[in-house]
């Protein structure tokens, strides 16, 4: 009897270790995969601001104009660059897939040359238009490339944060790991702390705004600075509109060359 | 003061001892407390405004002195031994915590741009070693038909590849530059040889190889003068008590520069040098007059001695110390922070020993015995010697008079041949290891050595205009064009060519900047988007109103370096129509400045201690004449002095400039002690046993000193380092005129002035 209720009593233990273990393990890859899964409309139109800072405080602002469409397993994005004046109507065009290990398609317009070239680039470890945010940081990482975990929770800025740390399944990848806070039930990235191939902190990403626009979650105020360069981006996105109903065919070679 | 001295006579041990325990405290001090300042931007002033702007460019274009590591393999580079060792050295040295990940540069980290049938891509030339022949050549053919590469990382003749790698500030030490070389030593095969060259190296090498070199050279040169000053001396206390100023001289000023927390710097080594030469000359003197004494009074006590030696010489040994301790203090002019402490502790240095050769000499002498008397014959030898030498010299006085301005104005000319040189390199030896490595490098590639051109507009996007930019790429073609060597050239232009090349089908025709300011806009933006923009901020800064063009150079030697800005500066007028200033930054164009302001403040110190010294030796003897003709050997030493050496073709440098110093303490040393001498002797009234008697006591103490100084610095003739050879010839050199100036040209003026026999003729 009294074994019996022994054995019991370390079962409960033992299942509620296993357990309590188990759920962190699955909850950490949940967190991420609630963020990658967060709805951000099928369509955006916004105005981008990018202002880059060197470490002498100097500044650079793109003005950029930009559209961007969700086809399933494929993400269309067209950009087209205001300002500064030597680069107006500059077009950038990226398909993006799902499919891992397909690279973007990108394609880029020099009206200047009246041609349109396709570029590509060695890896999405390459920076996004001289910012400190590589293709990889903009785009969505998949979560299933990673083994994630939860630390931690605690508050930022007011708000209730998961802690959960991310180690990339590929050892040769450029970040060793990457910790990221995440408010609960919106599931918005708030911070993220990115460690470089020695374990250094390399990069902090920050969001300062984002907004409800037609009832989803976007984010339009963020920064990324480089703590080993002491090189920052600022992005802000104005006139944010989603799902307007982007026509499909927005997003071709002609349309690069059209200007905006 | 005369009392004083004396007074002192009287406690002889506890002179001795109260001198030991400060010498031992200061002693203790420079061990626990020194430190050698190995950075050479410390020297620099820092205010400077080329110094201030070369510093300020450094900054934003990240530029750094780079080791270079080339990679040989006899047959060709392009097989898998020597480009995986090209792999591992690369990520090797970005594991340094001395040197930033970004800045190694490689056939590994390199992109390449190129042209695709359908736009660009920037893709690295290799990221895991080709196995397949194919695919080696495939390499091979992306390298070759690459100019931002092909001749920069990899020879012409394809077989040595070179990894440069940019090193932080402050960071080179004897272990990091130990480490490099064991990487470099480890990574070598049979087939693979690799050099190690590049400024930090070089530098590296000559902080090893200078103070090791003097480390083994000094205690030759100690026992040397020791063994001669014994010989000259003839006894071993004296010896030892001139021996001990010297060296309780510079241990006191050293000492107080490590009170102060005052580092050495590599001027600093050249203060033992000033005290030992200009240090015994005291201590010779006091012995010369005591033992000159004793011969006369065999039969004086040790105080009789004593008090007569402190009675005739203090004034002398006085004046000397302060004439020549204000001659250094002049050195305080210059902009450069060690050569104002050396001149500043040699100074202190100096006094000191005065204070020495007045103390603890006497003390000495009291409690060790006196010199023997010497024999007869022997002084009669000396003074006949002294007595018919000075007949000869002024007998052939016109000769005299009239080789010495022949040889002053042969040495006038060669002082038109003096050049200075503020190169590393040219220190070694031509066949060491470290000349014939950076040789080899130059005669593969563009260059070892870096000039930084920056050109400055305060209009932002200046180097995006097309115009500019064509100007920027003729200046570069130009210089490397006209000048063979200045290897090449690299800036933002190189970039857009390639692009512009790429861009229309690998054309050779667009090999060239467009016309278009926007299209030159969007290729660099299109390069941030494809590329590593880290890159291009090491040629253009963010608002592209700065510009950084880079030259190789094949020597880092002075004359070349002027004659590459020579070239450069044609274009300062194009250049001025477009708003655009011509600026210079990196260590090889800082140096050449730091080198100039050194040899500027050097002659400016010279001159101005000149006119101290004849100012000072003319209200001592109170005759302004005297101080003129005083002055003279100091003048003599010096032009004689910058003319062996334009003739001799040795460079002005920091070490060689402050020879001139030596002028200054030993001339004065000697003139001072040979017009006092002249003068007590000329109350004979007879002119020329005041000459001969002179002669035999001054000049013999002089003669004393110039052999055993001679002897001793003749010693560095031996040395394995140049720059220690030099300094040894250069020593002996100056300390051999001061010693004949003093001895004919200034005893005929002093002879020919009739200073001292006027009054008494007319009386």
């Amino acid at each position: 009897m009294k074994t019996l209720k022994i054995s019991l009593i370390l079962l409960a233990f033992f299942s509620l270790l296993n357990n309590s273990v188990f759920s962190q393990q699955l909850t950490g890859l949940k967190i991420i995969e609630n963020v990658y899964n967060r709805a951000v409309g099928d369509d955006m139109t916004a105005d981008l601001t990018m202002t880059l800072t060197n470490s002498s405080n100097e500044n650079r602002v793109r003005e950029i104009k930009q559209f961007s469409k969700d086809f399933g397993d494929l993400e269309k994005k067209i950009m087209f660059f205001v300002s500064p004046a030597d680069v107006k109507n500059t077009s950038f065009m990226s398909w993006s897939y799902d499919e891992a290990g397909k690279d973007d398609d990108q394609w880029i317009y020099l009206p200047a040359l009246k041609k349109t070239k396709r570029i590509s680039s060695d890896s999405k470890s390459d920076y996004f238009m001289g910012s400190d945010f590589t293709y990889d940081d903009l785009g969505d990482r998949q979560p299933d490339q990673d083994v994630h975990k939860l630390l931690r929770e605690e508050k930022l800025n007011g708000e209730d944060c998961y802690v959960v740390e991310s180690i990339p399944k590929d050892k040769d990848y450029m970040y060793s790991k990457t910790i990221t806070w995440i408010i609960k039930d919106k599931w918005i990235g708030l911070k993220k702390e990115f460690y470089d191939e020695d374990e250094e902190l390399l990069k902090i990403l920050k969001v300062n705004k984002y907004e409800d626009i037609n009832g989803f979650w976007i984010i339009t105020n963020t920064e990324m600075k480089n703590e080993q360069k002491d090189h920052k981006t600022i992005m802000i996105l104005k006139n944010v509109k989603i799902n307007t109903g982007i026509n499909d065919d927005k997003f071709t070679e002609r349309i690069m060359t059209r200007g905006i | 003061m005369e009392k004083i001295l004396k007074q002192t006579l009287k406690y002889p041990y506890w002179i001795l001892l109260v001198i030991l325990i400060i010498s031992a405290v200061f002693f203790s001090k420079m061990i626990e407390n020194s430190r050698m300042e190995t950075d050479l931007d410390e020297y620099m002033p820092q205010d400077h405004p080329a110094f201030v702007y070369s510093d300020q460019a450094e900054e934003w274009f990240n530029i750094k002195d780079g080791i270079i590591v080339a990679v040989e393999n006899k047959n060709n580079i392009y097989n898998e031994e020597t480009l995986n060792i090209i792999i591992e050295l690369t990520k090797t040295f970005q594991k340094l915590p001395q040197i930033e990940k970004a800045d190694v540069t490689s056939l590994y980290t390199a992109d390449n741009i190129i042209g695709t049938e359908d736009g660009m891509d920037v893709k690295a030339f290799y990221k895991k070693t080709p196995t397949s022949a194919e695919d080696l050549n495939e390499l091979r053919e992306k390298v070759k038909t690459n100019e931002m590469v092909f001749g920069r990382l990899v020879s012409e003749d394809e077989t040595v590849s070179v990894i440069i790698a940019a090193i932080n500030d402050n960071v080179f030490s004897q272990e990091f530059y130990e480490e490099i070389l064991t990487i470099a030593k480890q990574a070598e095969t049979e087939n693979v040889k690799i050099y190690v060259a590049g400024r930090p190296i070089v530098e590296g090498t000559m902080a090893l190889l200078g103070p090791a070199d003097m480390k083994k050279m000094v205690p030759i040169v100690l026992l040397v003068i020791i063994a001669v000053l014994y010989l000259t001396l003839r006894n071993v206390q004296s010896t030892i008590l001139t021996l001990l100023v010297v060296l309780f001289s510079t241990v006191w000023a050293f000492g107080l520069m490590a009170l102060l927390n005052i580092p050495i710097y590599a001027v600093s080594t050249m203060i033992p040098v000033m005290l030992i030469a200009i240090g015994v000359a005291d201590g010779i003197h006091l012995f010369s007059h005591l033992q000159l004494y004793i011969n006369k009074n065999p039969e004086a006590t040790k105080k009789e001695a004593v008090s007569d030696m402190l009675a005739k010489m203090w004034k002398p040994v006085v004046m000397t110390s302060v004439t020549t301790a204000v001659g250094f203090i002049s050195l305080l002019t210059s902009q450069v922070y060690p050569i104002k402490y050396f001149g500043l502790f040699t100074a202190f240095g100096v006094m000191v020993a005065m204070v020495f050769s007045l103390i603890l000499i006497p003390a000495g002498v009291m409690i060790f015995k006196l010199p023997k008397p010497k024999v007869k014959e022997e002084k009669g030898n000396d003074h006949h010697f002294a007595f018919k030498s000075t007949i000869k010299i002024l007998k052939y006085k016109s000769v005299t008079i009239f080789a010495t301005i022949i040889i002053v104005v042969v040495s006038i000319v060669g002082i038109g041949k003096v050049w200075i040189n503020s190169s590393f390199l040219d220190k070694f030896e031509r066949d060491s290891e470290i000349v014939l490595t950076d040789a080899f490098i130059n005669e593969h590639f563009g260059g070892t050595s870096t000039v930084n051109l920056i050109l400055d507009s305060k209009e932002k996007d200046a180097f995006k205009n097309p115009a500019v930019l064509k100007l920027v790429n003729k200046m570069q073609n130009d210089v490397v064009d006209s000048l063979h060597l200045v290897g090449n050239s690299f800036s933002l232009t190189d970039y857009i060519n390639r692009m512009n090349k790429v861009m229309h089908a690998d054309n050779e025709k667009f090999n060239n900047i467009p016309n278009d300011q926007n299209l030159i806009a969007q290729y660099l933006l299109l390069y941030e988007m494809s590329g590593d923009p880290e890159n291009l901020w090491k040629v253009v800064d963010y608002n592209y109103n700065k510009l950084n063009v880079n030259f190789q150079l094949k020597s880092d030697n002075s004359k070349t370096i002027n004659a590459a800005i020579a070239e450069i500066e044609k274009f300062q007028d194009d250049f001025k129509k477009l708003g655009i200033e011509m600026k210079y930054a990196g260590s090889g164009y800082k140096g050449l400045v730091f080198t100039d302001l050194i040899l500027e403040g050097q002659i400016m110190s010279l001159v101005l201690s000149l006119i101290i010294v004849i100012l000072l030796l003319g209200m001592m003897f109170k005759n302004i004449w005297i101080g003129v003709i005083g002055s003279v050997p100091i003048i003599i030493t010096a032009i004689i002095g910058f003319g062996v050496m334009g003739w001799a073709d040795i460079a002005l440098n920091t070490t060689t400039a402050l020879l001139s110093s030596i002028a200054i303490g030993i001339g004065i040393d000697y003139a001072v002690h040979f017009i006092e001498q002249y003068k007590i002797n000329s109350q004979s009234g007879d002119k020329l046993l005041t000459a001969q008697k002179t002669m035999a006591h001054s000049g013999r103490a002089i003669l004393f000193n110039a052999v055993v100084v001679i002897a001793g610095f003749m010693v560095l003739l031996f040395s394995v380092f140049p720059p220690n050879r030099e300094l040894g010839a250069l020593v002996s050199l100056n300390m051999f005129i001061s010693f004949i100036g003093t001895i004919t040209i200034m005893l005929i003026l002093l002879n020919k002035t009739n200073i001292y026999f006027k009054n008494k003729k007319e009386k």
